[in-house]
C-alpha cells in the first residue's frame, strides 16, 4: 500500500504582516499541519514567475502568498504582485499544473482564523489534485526563463554569459 | 584527533581548491577579492566598494554552526531537539550543531561568540522563537564574535514549529530540520552585508501637547535635544486641565499642568505650535520627513516641512460619550458623564452647604460604572464604527470613588449610591479610596456584566426620592431586584481611543484590536512601535492614569534620546544591487519602483562607449524587490534576500532529509 500523499505546502509571507500572522497562529497555540512551511520575505513581488515554477520543480506542491494586500507598506508593491500572479495562475492553468495550486491573499498581524482557513484550502484542492508533475514544472519554468529572456532588447554582456542563468 | 575536527579539515581539503585565505577571518579581503574577480572584463567601470559584493559563482568556505535552543522546554517538549542537532550536522557545510536550553541567555550567547572564534565559524544559524524576539539578539551575539552579523541566519521552529504542531511531534521535528536546511542553504549564498548609515537628525516630534506629550518634551529638552510640539488644540495641557484633583494625591490637576506648562515653554529646545496637526510622514528612523499644517487666526492654513529623528505618539485619548440616549443621558438633563461632573463639582463655591445642579437640590446620587468599557457582544450596542470596547479603562473606578467620596465629605446631606460590577482600585493608594468611600456611607451595588442596571425617568409619585429610578439585579443580595430613586446619575465613562486614523496610515502603525496603538513587545521592547524611531507615550497605548502617564512619556523620551546618541543611524542594508556584469542597460527595473529617486539609468562607460546602467541609491531604496521580478538578466537583487537565495531554501525544504546513523558525535550541552 502506498503512502498517504502529503502536499508540501510553501507560504511565502511578508514581515509586516503574514509573518507576524503565522507567529499569531502559533503564540495561540492554533495548529496546522507540520508540512506547510513559512519564508519569510519583505515583498513577494520580488519573485519573477520562473521563480514558483522551480518551487514546484523543487518539491513544493502548493504556495500560498501570504501578502499584506492594502496594508503593503511598499508603493504599487501589491498590484504589481497582484497582476504578476493572474499571469501566472493562466500560465499554470495552460500548462496543465493547475492554478488551483497558488492562492494569493492577504494575512493580517492577528489574522489567526484567515490563516488557518487559507491553509485548509489549500491542502483540500491538493489533496484532490496530487503532487507536482515535477518535470512538467520544470519545463514551464524553462519556458518561463525563456520568455523573460527572449524579451530583453540587449543582450547580457559578455562577462556574464559564461556564468549562465543563476 | 577529534572527529569534528577531522571533519573540519576535511571540509578544508575539500573547499581548498575554491578558496585561499580564511574570509570568515577577513571580510574585508574576501569582499575586495570577489570585486576584483568581478571586476576582471570591465576594468573601466568604477565599482563602489560598499556595493561591490559581486557575485562571481565562488563557493565560499562554508564552516556553519547550527544552535538549536530548547526553549527551557517550549520547543524541546514537542520537537526532538537532538535529532535536529544530529542531522544538522549531515547537512554540508555544518561543522559545528549544538543544543542549548536558552540560546538567548548570556551563556548561551557567548557559545556562539566563543565558536565562531575557536572553530573558525563563517555562517551561524539559530533555530529557536520568532526572528522579531531574537533576531537582533543573535546578529549581536555574532558580531561580537568577530563575524559579519548578515552571516546569521533565524529559524522559527518555537511560533511556527513547537507551538503550531504540539500533537505532531514528529512532524514538527521534520519540519524544524527542513527549515534548518533551508537556512544553511540560504546561508551558502549569503554575502557579508555593511549597515546602511544616514545622517541622524538631532531632534524630536512630538504629537500631542497633554501631559505624555508635555512631560516627552520637556524630559527631551532636559538632555539638549530640539523637540518640535505639535498640538491640534489651541491650549497645551489636554483633558487634564478639566479633571479637577489627581489621585491618589489630590494634587490640583491644572495647577500640575500650569506648571509642567511653564516648565515646557521656558525651555528654548521647545518649539510649540498649536492648532496644528501632522499631516503627511515619510522617511525612516533618524529621517522623518514631516509636513504641518497650522490653523492661522485669520481662518487660513500654513503648511511646512520638517525634518526629525524621531516621533512620539502623544495622542491621547477621548472621553467615552454615551450613545442613543444610553442610559438616558442626554435625554434627561440629571445623567451627566464623569468628567462633566468633577466640572461642576469645580464650579460648586467651596461654602456651598447642598449639593445642587440646574437649582434642584440631589438629594441622592447614583454612580455607574463600567460605560462604555468591558462591553459585552451582544449585550451593548457597538459604537457608530462597530467598535465594541471590550476593555477596562482602568481609571474610572477610583475616579468615581474619589469624587463619592467628596461629595460625602462636601454635602452629607446627600446620599452616595454606587453600581459596579467589580472595583478595580488597583494602583498604590487607590484601594484607600474604596476604604474610605465605604466608611463614609456611600452604598455599593454589584451587577452583572451581561445585566446592566436599568434608567427610568419618575414621574408623579414614584418620583418623590428622586427624578431617576435605577433599577438593579442586586449580586450583593443574590439577585434581588432593587429600585433606587436618585435626582442625579454620573456615568462612569472611560477611555477611548484617540482618532488618528490618518497618521496610523501615514506611518503604518500597528493597532490592537482595542484601537490603541500596539507597542511592539510589552517587556521586551515597550513605548517603542513597530517603526522603527517612532515611540508611544500615554493613552494612546491604552487607558492610564496620571503617574503612569508619566511614566511611559518619561520612558519614551528616554528611548529617543538614546536614539539620539549616535551621529548616524545604522539600517539594515536590504536593498536592491545592481550587478554591473550582467545589466544591459535594459531599463525595465526603473518602470518598477515608485521611489523617486532611489532607481535610475545612468551613463557609464565600457569598452570606451558609453552605456546606460541601472543604479541604485542606497538611502533611497526601500528594498521592495519590485525591480528584481522584471529584469531579464537578473542583473537587480535585494541583498540580503536574493532570489538565488530563497531558491536555496526551497531546495532545502524540498532535499531528502539525511539519516542520522553515520553521524559522527553529537555535541550538546547542558
Amino acid at each position: 500500500m502506498s503512502e498517504p500523499f502529503v502536499p508540501k505546502i510553501l507560504v511565502l509571507a511578508t514581515e509586516k504582516c503574514a509573518y507576524p500572522g503565522a507567529d499569531a497562529v502559533g503564540k495561540a497555540h492554533q495548529e496546522y499541519p507540520s508540512n506547510v512551511y513559512i519564508l519569510r520575505v519583505l515583498s513577494p513581488v520580488l519573485f519573477p514567475e520562473d521563480f514558483y515554477f522551480k518551487a514546484y520543480a523543487e518539491g513544493i506542491d502548493g504556495i500560498l502568498i501570504a501578502a499584506c494586500g492594502s496594508d503593503c507598506p511598499y508603493h504599487g508593491a501589491y498590484d504589481r504582485l497582484a497582476a504578476r500572479i493572474d499571469q501566472l495562475t493562466s500560465q499554470m492553468s495552460a500548462g496543465g499544473l493547475g492554478y488551483e495550486r497558488i492562492r494569493l491573499t492577504a494575512i493580517c498581524t492577528v489574522c489567526i482564523k484567515a490563516f488557518l482557513k487559507e491553509v485548509a484550502l489549500l491542502s483540500d484542492h491538493l489533496q484532490r489534485l496530487g503532487p507536482v508533475d515535477r518535470k512538467l514544472a520544470e519545463e514551464l519554468r524553462l519556458q518561463s526563463v525563456g520568455r523573460l529572456q527572449a524579451s530583453a532588447r540587449f543582450p547580457r554582456p559578455e562577462a556574464a554569459m559564461q556564468g549562465g542563468m543563476r | 584527533m577529534s572527529d569534528q575536527e577531522k571533519k573540519q579539515q576535511e571540509h578544508e581539503k575539500d573547499l581548498a581548491e575554491f578558496e585561499c585565505g580564511e574570509p570568515g577571518r577577513d571580510e574585508e579581503a574576501h569582499v575586495q577579492r570577489q570585486i576584483e574577480i568581478a571586476k576582471g572584463p570591465m576594468e573601466t567601470l568604477h565599482l563602489k566598494p560598499e556595493i561591490a559584493h559581486v557575485h562571481d559563482g565562488v563557493t565560499p568556505q562554508l564552516k556553519v554552526g547550527v544552535y538549536i535552543c530548547r526553549c527551557g522546554g517550549n520547543i524541546s517538549d514537542v520537537v526532538d531537539v537532538e535529532k535536529v542537532a544530529e542531522t544538522a550536522r549531515l547537512i554540508p557545510g555544518v561543522c559545528v550543531a549544538k543544543v542549548h536550553t536558552f540560546v538567548c541567555s548570556d551563556p548561551g550567547q557567548h557559545l556562539i561568540s566563543d565558536d565562531i572564534l575557536q572553530e573558525n565559524l563563517d555562517r551561524v544559524v539559530v533555530a529557536s522563537c520568532s526572528p522579531f524576539l531574537h533576531e537582533q539578539t543573535f546578529r549581536g551575539a555574532v558580531s561580537r564574535g568577530g563575524m559579519n552579523p548578515y552571516l546569521y541566519e533565524h529559524v522559527n521552529i518555537r511560533e511556527q514549529a513547537s507551538w503550531a504542531h504540539k500533537h505532531d511531534p514528529a512532524g514538527a521535528t521534520t519540519k524544524a530540520i527542513r527549515m534548518v536546511a533551508a537556512a544553511v542553504g540560504k546561508l551558502r549564498l549569503a554575502q557579508p552585508l555593511d549597515k546602511i548609515k544616514l545622517p541622524n537628525h538631532r531632534r524630536a516630534l512630538v504629537i500631542g501637547g497633554g501631559i505624555a506629550g508635555l512631560k516627552a518634551a520637556a524630559d527631551l529638552a532636559g538632555r539638549g535635544i530640539k523637540v518640535l510640539l505639535v498640538e491640534i488644540a489651541d491650549q497645551l495641557g489636554g483633558h487634564l486641565n478639566e479633571r479637577g484633583r489627581i489621585y491618589p494625591s489630590e494634587h490640583d490637576a491644572s495647577e500640575f499642568v500650569s506648571a509642567l506648562v511653564t516648565q515646557v515653554r521656558a525651555s528654548s529646545n521647545i518649539e510649540i505650535l498649536l492648532s496644528s496637526k501632522v499631516s503627511a510622514v515619510s522617511g525612516f528612523i533618524g529621517n522623518f520627513k514631516i509636513v504641518i499644517e497650522s490653523l492661522r487666526s485669520d481662518g487660513s492654513t500654513s503648511k511646512m516641512d520638517e525634518t526629525v529623528g524621531a516621533i512620539i505618539m502623544a495622542t491621547g485619548y477621548r472621553p467615552y460619550i454615551p450613545q442613543n440616549g444610553e442610559f438616558l443621558y442626554k435625554a434627561e438633563p440629571c445623567v451627566l458623564t464623569l468628567p462633566e461632573f468633577i466640572q461642576h463639582m469645580q464650579s460648586l463655591s467651596g461654602d456651598a452647604k447642598q449639593l445642587t445642579y440646574c437649582g434642584q437640590a440631589i438629594r441622592n446620587i447614583g454612580f455607574l460604572h463600567c460605560v462604555g468599557s468591558r462591553q459585552i457582544d451582544g449585550i451593548h450596542q457597538p459604537s457608530p464604527n462597530g467598535a465594541l470596547n471590550t476593555y477596562c479603562s482602568r481609571t474610572c473606578c477610583t475616579t468615581i470613588l474619589q469624587q463619592a467620596l467628596a461629595v460625602r465629605k462636601r454635602f452629607p446631606h446627600t446620599g452616595v449610591f454606587d453600581f459596579n460590577q467589580d472595583i478595580r482600585t488597583y494602583g498604590r493608594g487607590e484601594e484607600n479610596y474604596y476604604t474610605q468611600a465605604s466608611r463614609q456611607g456611600v452604598v455599593f451595588f454589584r451587577y452583572n456584566g451581561d445585566e446592566p442596571p436599568r434608567v427610568e425617568a419618575a414621574t408623579g409619585s414614584r418620583g418623590k426620592d428622586g427624578v431617576l429610578r435605577i433599577i438593579v439585579k442586586d449580586a450583593l443580595t443574590w439577585g434581588e431586584e432593587l429600585e433606587i430613586g436618585v435626582d442625579m446619575l454620573v456615568l462612569g465613562t472611560g477611555m477611548i481611543p484617540g482618532q488618528i486614523t490618518g497618521l496610523i496610515e501615514a506611518m503604518k502603525l500597528a493597532v490592537g484590536e482595542d484601537g490603541f496603538l500596539q507597542e511592539v513587545h510589552p517587556k521586551l521592547r515597550p513605548v517603542e512601535l513597530a517603526v522603527n524611531g517612532i515611540l508611544v507615550a500615554g493613552t494612546a497605548q491604552a487607558p492610564m492614569n496620571v503617574h503612569e502617564t508619566l511614566a511611559a512619556a518619561g520612558a519614551a523620551a528616554a528611548k529617543a534620546a538614546a536614539m539620539f546618541a549616535t551621529e548616524e543611524v545604522e539600517l539594515n542594508p536590504y536593498v536592491a544591487e545592481v550587478d554591473l556584469s550582467r545589466c544591459s542597460g535594459e531599463a525595465r527595473c526603473v518602470t518598477q519602483c515608485d521611489y523617486e529617486g532611489a532607481l535610475k539609468m545612468v551613463q557609464v562607460e565600457v569598452d570606451g562607449v558609453m552605456v546606460d546602467r541601472a543604479e541604485v541609491n542606497a538611502g533611497l531604496c526601500v528594498g521592495c524587490g519590485a525591480c528584481v521580478a522584471v529584469c531579464p538578466h537578473r542583473a537587480i537583487d535585494l541583498n540580503g534576500w536574493r532570489i538565488d537565495q530563497f531558491e536555496a531554501m526551497i531546495e532545502g525544504l524540498a532535499a531528502e532529509i539525511p539519516h542520522p546513523e553515520c553521524s559522527s558525535e553529537l555535541v550538546s550541552i547542558q
